[in-house]
């Protein structure tokens, strides 16, 4: 039985253990902290184009996607849908059109898949908007999002002010405070109780995407059928409820399939061993007060870029990758590496690790370092993932691929 | 085209012009101060917040250090709400020469610059992360000003005393008639409209732009612009003002501002009052100076970057000299001695600490030539303000433990400088609709805490355009995001560069809050 070591427990490492722990082989995740799905919009994006599968080919050779393949990115897409549709938690949306959706500034956002709470807000369908609001709620502004929107072209008719009971009794309290709040079958038959004589008309409600955490999917239909009208979620600042849902879908499923998860710990080096450079042979791990070693036949480096750590930026002007300290991609110089405004390209994000097709970690002299060392995410080198619209549709196609390639 | 008059037009609403107008409102005048942008945007804003004991200056520029422990300790009492009480300590480093400080603690005697000598048990007890290799070190009474506080009240004490303070008004061009100033043309930038003002005389105080005005006039000044970069820390390292005791140089001090710690600073000579670039060695030296007073600190996180323009008065015979060696001394110039040109004073130098009396000195001339005989009554008389307490730092914690709410208002909108809804929507009404984000900043803090505006910037934008009648442009988010992304560029490594990353994710991925989002749909 092959043991694999997944360094990272966010989108790419999580997914990466539920294909291996699928494909029979035992399975290891660890990791420091927790990715980025907690501060996502919970959707996929792929590529920020009206038509992304058509776009991918213009993008320069060097790209994830280039390397993945398009056939990796169709699959993982298809697999993780499975996935989350299993979990009680459909994905919408196809490869060839993207989709718009309403933000919580009233913009419109291009993405590829959404779950199907958000989907159900899709602009591109048809019905007048109304918008709802938690009055105690810091994080929703739809009096903005619906000037904003009018601009856009978006038509919301109006706002209701929708009470809650018992609401979170802090003056800072977090879509995740409220998200909780409707787990509670009893809770919800008050509320629906209270909202129903305040929707008369109504046929397609926006509400913050705090409709539940565990079980949305149910609590989001007893809401429509209570109410007998069409709801839909826009994903607020973070912590983001939508991003905790695929997070823990995600969690359970590598357990179930029994992959061992180990949280809060860090990888602090490789073990070499016996075959000249050319094989890791295991990880070394920091937890509290103690190093551990881990054997392994395969590791996969899914650590993240700058914001999760998998990257660190240094005032010496170089940018290392904080595991095994392979050779970065960055620009010398770090007055080089940030652009002139958050909206701009940035060049410290498209930094990272090279790879090859196989999601092998490359030398400076272009030839895989180890024979058994797979990278996939935000590590890899070649996209400004933010400007290009691609985040997640990365993530899920380089961890495809590269557990494709490990587990042959 | 409107048309005003006054009897004095003050030029610049940074802390000189504004303390002039306050002088000269005090002592019964018809003033009106103009300012191009916001008050305190230039060098007034763009200092590190330091309340001078006058040590800095005891050996190199007696009289300087001299106005500055008499104008602190007159601050102390009219401005009390805008002065946090962190007293000052000078250390003497293993870098530092061996003889300096006792030249410098005799020189402060002489001066009655209160210092006392303190050992190092009593230092480290008081400031644990200090070096412990100081080798000597002595208190002073430095403390920390908050300028835009301190501007606030200035324009309210203006107002009160029946003062116009015009923001957003530009000078454009100024009448002469025979040898006096007699009108000055200014365009109102916020809605394109221009007002002619005639006035019995005409006050320089543009600060770094002051030769702008001057060359308006047909006069002459001798300005030289140096620039100064400071770095906010993430934390407040330091609860004390830090110098070190040495002659003024790069990086000598660390001083505590609210939640953080502002190292300052450099001095680059420049040619313009825009050139505020910050060069990586900048940076890279203030943190390596830093790194002596507290070992670590070079690891630690900075925050932000600024930069401001010290207007510096350089007669020709100092033609050569470097900016940081000219007197810091004020300058009052009657153009009227040095062109033959009437009706027209430039004052030019100083700092943030003696900028009262500096404008003591200047209403004194005004006064002179306006044949006015009143007594200045700045000394005595305390800006407008609720509490009159000194500021400080748990103020805002404070007040929230004692009061439970569940009220909208007090809705946490900025979690790292404690601002609520309320405080925004307070500040909305007063200012009214012009009000930007940054206007918001300088008024509440918000933005200035570590997230650099990641969370609060959205909520802010969406406060104020629920309370406005404006059109739903992004355009003031977008300034407000360009101008926090600037500030933190030059230092935008490790967490720093994460936290802005966290940002991106928020305001492209989440909000799709990009200048590009406007037309798409």
């Amino acid at each position: 039985m092959t043991h694999i070591i997944i360094v990272g427990g966010g989108l790419a490492g999580l997914y990466a253990s539920i294909l291996a722990a699928d494909r029979g082989a035992k399975v290891t995740t660890v990791f420091k902290g927790r990715g980025g799905l907690s501060i996502s919009h919970g959707c996929i994006d792929v590529l920020d184009r009206s038509a992304p599968s058509r776009s991918l080919g213009s993008l320069p050779d060097h790209h994830p996607y280039q390397l993945a393949g398009k056939a990796n990115l169709k699959d993982s897409i298809s697999k993780f849908r499975d996935l989350m549709l299993r979990a009680d938690y459909p994905f919408s949306g196809k490869l060839s059109k993207s989709v718009p959706i309403l933000t919580a500034l009233g913009s419109i956002k291009r993405t590829s898949f959404a779950p199907s709470g958000i989907a159900r807000g899709y602009l591109n369908s048809d019905g007048p908007i109304v918008l709802g609001h938690f009055s105690g709620f810091r994080d929703f502004f739809p009096g903005m999002i619906q000037k904003r929107a009018l601009k856009a072209g978006i038509t919301i008719a109006k706002v209701i002010d929708l009470p809650l009971l018992e609401p979170p009794d802090r003056r800072d309290a977090y879509s995740t405070d409220y998200a909780l709040l409707f787990e509670d079958s009893e809770w919800r038959e008050e509320i629906i109780r209270m909202w129903r004589p305040l929707l008369p008309g109504v046929k397609r409600l926006g509400l913050p995407a705090v409709l539940g955490f565990q079980n949305h999917s149910e609590i989001h239909e007893d809401l429509e059928d209570s109410l007998g009208i069409e709801i839909f979620e826009i994903p607020t600042l973070p912590p983001s409820v939508p991003g905790l849902r695929i997070e823990r879908i995600l969690l359970r499923q590598a357990q179930a399939l029994g992959a061992t998860l180990i949280e809060g710990v860090s990888v602090i080096g490789r073990i070499d061993g016996r075959s000249r450079g050319k094989r890791v042979a295991g990880v070394v791990l920091h937890s509290t007060g103690r190093t551990i070693q881990l054997d392994a036949d395969v590791v996969l480096l899914a650590t993240g870029g700058i914001l999760n750590g998998g990257l660190v930026a240094q005032q010496d002007h170089r940018i290392r990758e904080s595991v095994f300290d392979l050779p970065v991609l960055h620009p010398a110089s770090r007055s080089d590496w940030i652009g002139l405004s958050l909206f701009h390209r940035q060049a410290y994000a498209s930094a990272g690790i090279r790879v090859n097709s196989h999601m092998q970690p490359l030398g400076l002299d272009e030839k895989p370092m180890f024979k058994n060392l797979y990278a996939a995410g935000g590590l890899l080198a070649g996209s400004d993932r933010s400007l290009e619209g691609s985040r997640q549709g990365i993530d899920l196609a380089t961890a495809y691929c590269a557990i494709n390639k490990a587990l042959r | 085209m409107s048309s005003l008059s006054t009897q004095v037009l003050v030029i610049g609403g940074g802390a000189t012009g504004l303390g002039i107008a306050w002088d000269a409102a005090l002592r019964g005048l018809k003033v009106v101060l103009i300012e191009q942008s916001d008050i305190g945007q230039g060098t007034s804003g763009r200092h590190h917040g330091l309340l001078h004991s006058g040590g800095r200056y005891a050996l190199s520029d007696p009289v300087s250090a001299r106005d500055c422990a008499s104008e602190n300790r007159i601050l102390r009492k009219i401005a009390a709400h805008t002065i946090e009480d962190t007293g000052g300590i000078f250390v003497a480093t293993p870098a530092d020469p061996v003889d300096y400080p006792d030249r410098w603690f005799s020189a402060c005697s002489h001066l009655n610059i209160p210092a006392e000598e303190i050992s190092l048990s009593a230092l480290l007890e008081r400031e644990p992360l200090l070096n412990p290799r100081i080798s000597r070190s002595f208190l002073v009474q430095d403390a920390s000003i908050d300028s835009f506080d301190l501007a606030h009240s200035l324009v309210k004490g203006i107002q009160d005393h029946g003062g116009v303070v015009l923001l957003r008004h530009r000078l454009e061009s100024v009448t002469r008639h025979q040898d006096c100033l007699v009108e000055a043309k200014i365009s109102d930038l916020s809605n394109v409209e221009s007002l002619s003002l005639s006035a019995n005389l005409f006050i320089n105080a543009a600060g770094p732009w002051a030769k702008t005005i001057t060359n308006m006039a047909g006069a002459e000044l001798p300005l030289a612009l140096g620039k100064g970069t400071l770095v906010a820390m993430s934390h407040r390292l330091v609860n004390t003002v830090v110098n070190r005791c040495k002659p003024p140089s790069d990086g000598d001090i660390i001083v505590p501002v609210g939640t953080v710690s502002i190292l300052g600073t450099t001095d680059v000579p420049v040619k313009e009052p825009t050139s505020l670039d910050i060069e990586p060695w900048e940076v890279d030296l203030l943190l390596a100076e830093g790194d002596l007073l507290l070992p670590g600190l070079r690891d630690s996180r900075p925050l932000r970057t600024w930069a401001g323009i010290r207007p510096l008065y350089r007669p020709v015979e100092n033609g050569d000299a470097q900016t940081r060696n000219l007197l810091r001394a004020h300058v009052i110039l009657d153009h009227e001695e040095t062109d033959g040109l009437q009706c027209f004073i430039s004052v030019i130098g100083g700092k943030l600490t003696t900028f009262r009396l500096m404008a003591e000195e200047a209403v004194d001339l005004i006064c002179d030539k306006l044949e006015i005989d009143q007594k200045c009554s700045t000394a005595s008389t305390p800006l407008p303000h609720e509490t009159g307490q000194f500021y400080s730092l748990t103020s805002r914690l404070e007040k929230l433990e004692h009061q439970h709410s569940h009220a909208i208002a007090d809705q946490v909108v900025c979690e790292c400088e404690l601002v609520m809804r309320g405080d925004i929507e307070f500040a909305l009404e007063k200012t009214g609709s012009g009000t930007d984000l940054d206007d918001l900043r300088r008024d509440l803090r918000i933005g200035m805490g570590p997230c650099q505006a990641g969370f609060c910037a959205y909520r802010t934008y969406a406060i104020s355009l629920e309370h406005s009648s404006s059109p739903p442009s992004l355009k003031g988010l977008h300034n407000f995001l360009y101008e926090r992304w600037r500030g933190i560029r030059p230092v935008a490594w490790g967490s720093t560069l994460q936290q802005m990353e966290f940002s991106r994710r928020i305001y492209l991925d989440l909000l799709a809050a990009g200048p590009e989002s406007e037309n798409r749909s």
